[in-house]
């Protein structure tokens, strides 16, 4: 597996060289020279299929399949992200204290030659590290997932400023994205406890004047309604549409999901301005577009509910159900179904039922069954 | 959201509060995968870095067109902004939360019938009830619902702006002839409770010509409220003008200022936020108005997706501003003052009313008989003025001297209006310093 040559000790700049030169070199035929059987992992998890990922992991430590350091790690991170999907926090914090302090020697290729020759920092994935921050909150400490989470933030920038000066692109590219990350992380902190002014800074700096993020300036948009700036928010929609025109996205968003993002909050706007059948129109456009716009399915469904037209709201869900399962089953979409439940029938608890019963056929294992309120 | 158990009633009131939806937040728990099968400092070596992202395409998976069968959604991450679990989704209020006064309340009411038979002509009605009032929010009386029928439901919505505190209740009522053709009659009752969202506070301070006025509003709500319209009415003859803080200069020179500008907002149960208003009263209504009525403040605040709340505060009013029939100014006093050495000092009397005034007798008085003053007047004690006309004022000198050294003060002018038999001290004490030779 672990066969070298000697043009490995020289930079890759040219991607192309170096796939088609010398397949010697080339480490990776599949995801599965990164560790043992990670593909199955990784399918497992688009599955959301979290209790067979326990199982795998709990049978490759029996039976001592991973040979080497790193792979102990990444199952172990494959292990907490399960536990914690499942809402195990208990158990995912017990996996986490198993461990050495993140920057103790062991963690580092480093410390093992024999198995990782050219290689030299840390091996401990980043997501194990987001985790042991995100823990505390679930078990009711919400200041510690604060501190750990900036002090984790200042990590990666320092990371980048190491990384900086050296022509590491990829590397470097990858801390950004977990900077990025990051900050976004700290801020769906700061939304859920409603502290907006934070928020407004966090987003402020992860804002560049100089390529705007349509995406980032809808979610500004979206805050700033939420705490009721309604002229604020007209004024960021405006301006994800302006960049929509001149056709800038910077490459983040296709020519569909553009135009539904600008319709959507278009569809807002009528929305806080009680013009509901706008609304409603815009969301119908959305969704030809993008039949899978749960968004646009959700928010169209609630439009016509605050139209007095309980039963179609209804049906619009139950339809986006029924058609698209995998992108319409989340639990939000789930909560309201059930307030309209409740609002239209006495005996809602039948029907309630026969969702509840439906759901667990059809949902992932991570999917939280306590919002149908059966 | 209660209802009254089914009984005998074919049947049934269910209601919603139907405030304003609110977005979705919730950590997402989405990964980058990369960030997961490999270690954080993997891609410092150059062969991994150009091998890896060839091996594991970011982008491919949801734009091919084809229906995603799999949950990959909700493990990762499409990009790093996903994490701030803000997707746009609305979620339908869950609680009937507190309703504060200036609020609108705005309810679905569904009325179903649970029965196995068909009813007919049913009168629906919807009022609220406080203690001083009751307000019909619907009545079908005049144009009655035909039929509900088996497992039907007959929907609407009621909106109602709240103006006063205190116990409100929600009295639906249904008049309806059941499948046996009985006339049947059920009421309904959601109770609430109003309460008062904000307070103020103000202070009025008058300097010279213009009049300051400080609110402080106080939220007593359990949420921020965003100040959305702040407006000082002024009264009658008063114009207004609102006096802002400079901004920092770190935010003059930001580009992205105007984006991200801070909004105003009152943290929930308990924060406040200070207004200072400046306000000039034209002249015209100085001379005759003795009550002091600056105006009203109207505040308009918003709370999720713009749930709109507006409030009038009571007339406000300054101090009142007694107007002296008779003023006096200085109008110029000598910049050095040297000891036992005379000086002018130059003043104006106004005659403030609309008669003639005088004539005048303007003298230092002497205070305390046991102190000699440190300024007295120098030559003839007593000057005397001529009449002055209504509105006019006229020009004279004081001739005084200091008789001690440092800080003094030019106290006790007083004005003797002969004809009227009136004295006035209109002039507020003068500190000046007294110089060595």
């Amino acid at each position: 597996m672990d066969q070298e040559s000697n043009e490995e000790q020289t930079l890759a700049s040219n991607l192309q060289a170096l796939s088609v030169s010398d397949p010697l070199s080339n480490q990776f035929n599949s995801l599965n020279d990164l560790c043992y059987e990670i593909s199955s992992l990784q399918d497992l998890a688009s599955r959301g299929s979290w209790r067979s990922i326990l199982d795998k992991v709990s049978r490759a430590r029996k039976l001592s399949l991973l040979r080497k350091p790193h792979e102990h790690l990444i199952y172990l991170s494959y292990n907490v992200l399960a536990l914690t999907k499942l809402r195990k926090f208990e158990d995912a914090a017990e996996e986490l204290d198993s461990l050495e302090d993140f920057d103790s020697a062991q963690y580092k290729y480093d410390s093992y030659p024999d198995h990782y020759p050219n290689r030299s920092g840390s091996m401990v994935p980043f997501a194990l590290r987001w985790l042991h921050a995100e823990i505390p909150h679930k078990l009711g400490k919400r200041q510690v997932t604060l501190d750990r989470l900036y002090t984790l933030l200042d990590f990666v920038r320092t990371k980048l400023k190491d990384r900086g000066s050296k022509s590491m692109d990829v590397s470097v590219e990858q801390w950004k994205k977990r900077e990025a990350f990051l900050v976004n992380s700290i801020s769906c902190h700061h939304l859920s406890h409603k502290e907006f002014q934070v928020c407004l800074t966090l987003l402020q700096s992860l804002y560049n004047i100089d390529s705007p993020d349509p995406v980032l300036m809808s979610k500004l948009g979206y805050i700033q309604m939420q705490l009721g700036d309604l002229d604020g928010s007209k004024a960021s929609f405006n301006q994800v549409e302006s960049l929509m025109k001149e056709g800038n996205s910077g490459a983040l968003l296709d020519e569909v999901e553009f135009k539904n993002l600008v319709s959507r909050n278009k569809a807002l706007m009528y929305l806080v301005g009680k013009d509901y059948i706008s609304a409603v129109r815009e969301y119908d456009e959305c969704m030809e577009r993008d039949p899978s716009d749960v968004v646009a399915i959700n928010n169209k469904a609630l439009c016509l509910m605050y139209s007095r037209d309980l039963s179609d709201s209804i049906k619009v869900l139950e339809s986006a159900l029924e058609r698209v399962p995998t992108v319409a089953l989340n639990e939000t979409l789930v909560v309201n179904l059930c307030s309209m439940y409740e609002l239209a029938y006495v005996n809602h608890a039948d029907i309630k039922k026969t969702l509840s019963n439906w759901i667990a056929r059809v949902a992932p294992d991570d999917f939280d069954s306590s919002c149908t309120r059966v | 959201m209660s209802s009254t158990p089914p009984g005998p009633h074919s049947l049934a009131f269910r209601v919603m509060r139907l405030c304003r939806p609110s977005f979705h937040v919730d950590s997402p728990l989405r990964v980058d995968p990369l960030d997961l099968f490999t270690g954080e400092d993997f891609f410092d070596d150059p062969v991994a870095a150009s091998q890896l992202p060839i091996l594991f395409p970011q982008n491919g998976n949801t734009k091919t067109g084809e229906p995603d069968l799999t949950y990959h959604n909700r493990f990762e991450l499409q990009s790093p902004i996903d994490a701030m679990g803000l997707s746009g989704l609305l979620v339908l209020p869950q609680a009937f939360g507190a309703i504060y006064l200036g609020e609108a309340f705005c309810t679905y009411i569904s009325i179903n019938n649970s029965s196995n038979f068909e009813v007919r002509d049913v009168i629906i009605k919807a009022e609220i009830q406080t203690e001083r009032q009751r307000l019909m929010l619907l009545d079908t009386t005049k144009a009655p619902v035909e039929s509900i029928r088996s497992g039907g439901r007959y929907d609407f919505i009621v909106e109602h702006d709240v103006k006063e505190l205190g116990a409100h209740t929600l009295v639906c009522t249904a008049l309806y002839s059941d499948g046996d053709g009985e006339r049947k009659y059920l009421p309904q009752f959601f109770k609430f409770i109003v309460a008062n969202p904000l307070s103020v506070r103000t202070k009025v301070r008058s300097v010279k010509e213009s009049t300051f006025l400080e609110a402080c509003i106080e939220n007593h709500t359990k949420s921020n409220l965003f100040m959305d319209q702040v407006e000082f009415e002024p009264a009658q003859h008063w114009s207004i003008a609102i006096l802002n803080a400079d901004e920092h200069s770190s935010e003059i020179n930001c580009r992205t200022r105007e984006i991200f500008k801070p909004p105003i907002l009152i943290r929930a149960g308990g924060g406040i936020h200070n207004y200072l208003y400046q306000l000039r009263s034209s002249s015209a209504q100085m001379k005759s108005d003795r009550s002091n009525i600056l105006g009203k403040l109207q505040i308009t605040w918003r709370t999720n997706l713009g749930e709109p709340g507006r409030l009038q505060t009571q007339q406000i009013l300054g101090s009142p501003i007694v107007r002296q029939d008779i003023e006096l100014q200085i109008l110029d006093i000598p910049s050095l003052t040297v000891v036992e050495r005379p000086f002018l000092v130059h003043l104006n009397l106004k005659n403030q009313t609309g008669g003639n005034r005088g004539p005048f007798e303007v003298w230092l008085s002497q205070g305390d008989p046991h102190e000699e003053k440190a300024i007295i007047v120098n030559g003839v004690q007593k000057l005397v003025l001529a009449q002055v006309e209504a509105f006019s004022s006229t020009d004279f000198q004081l001739n005084l001297i200091a008789t001690r050294l440092g800080v003094q003060k030019i106290t006790g002018i007083m004005v003797l209006d002969m004809s009227e038999k009136k004295t006035y001290n209109p002039l507020l004490d003068l500190e000046i310093f007294v110089d060595s030779d």
